[in-house]
């Protein structure tokens, strides 16, 4: 179960990723067709954000007390040290990010070039952050494996 | 037609003083674990959870504080300062988080 959770998240925030890109490309040639898309798209990549920050919230508050120590006791304790403990704060800021998206792609992106411009900046750092948080959950995994692979000798 | 929304503008300005304060928060809490630390453990059982609530609250109070400005015109900023403002932040903010647990 406790693998699912972590899968979910993961997922989530896969897919808030691709989203993201999928926004900025619609954004980059936003037109009055695909305003309504847009608009769309942005809430989906708010929610998915924030469905990633809850269900990996979870599994950080209930399950990772056991990676945690695993990871500190083994070769990678920086897997935690730092990784982990800068991705569970920058992701408040993803968060905040992610939140504000649909506020500013609520404007005319066809005829607004300014809200554009702000759109494709916010979901620029969505993605850029999204995939170097991504990399820090891997090492993360990386640290609790190599830790227990050196518990086995 | 690049006037920005009253709200397009008061909650980027409230993303970015917001990201700005989590980064401090971060630090501030981590330099004083028996008092702010403790604090915000005690308020919601995990110091995390209180900061993300913080954070959320901050963003949504300072954004609408900000577009009741000006009798209710909101902020004035152009799109370009706007965009200035908020990577600034993002960036300053993501400085001060990694830098901070790479030197502790």
């Amino acid at each position: 179960m406790t693998e699912i959770i972590l899968m979910a998240h993961v997922l989530f925030g896969m897919l808030c990723i691709v989203a993201g890109v999928w926004l900025f490309v619609d954004v980059l040639h936003a037109n009055e067709a695909n305003q309504g898309r847009i608009k769309r798209v942005s809430i989906a990549v708010a929610a998915l954000m924030w469905l990633a920050y809850l269900v990996g919230g979870y599994w950080y508050l209930t399950y990772y007390y056991v990676d945690k120590a695993i990871i500190l006791k083994g070769p990678w304790p920086f897997a935690h040290s730092f990784f982990m403990e800068m991705k569970e704060h920058v992701a408040i800021m993803l968060l905040l990010l992610a939140t504000y998206l649909p506020i500013a792609a609520a404007s005319n992106t066809a005829v607004n070039k300014g809200a554009r411009k702000v759109v494709l900046w916010v979901v620029g750092f969505i993605v850029l952050i999204g995939i170097a948080i991504d990399g820090a959950g891997a090492i993360i995994g990386i640290g609790a494996k190599v830790a227990l692979m050196a518990t086995k000798g | 037609m690049d006037t920005l929304s009253k709200y397009t503008v008061s909650f980027g300005a409230s993303l970015a003083i917001t990201s700005i304060l989590s980064a401090l928060l971060v630090v501030v809490k981590e330099l004083n674990e028996n008092s702010v630390l403790a604090w915000m453990k005690g308020l919601t059982s995990h110091h995390w959870i209180t900061h993300g609530l913080l954070m959320v609250i901050a963003f949504f109070a300072i954004g609408w504080g900000l577009a009741k400005m000006n009798n209710g015109e909101g902020l004035k900023i152009t799109p370009e300062r706007l965009v200035c403002v908020i990577t600034s932040a993002i960036v300053i903010g993501g400085l001060i988080i990694s830098g901070f647990y790479l030197a502790d």
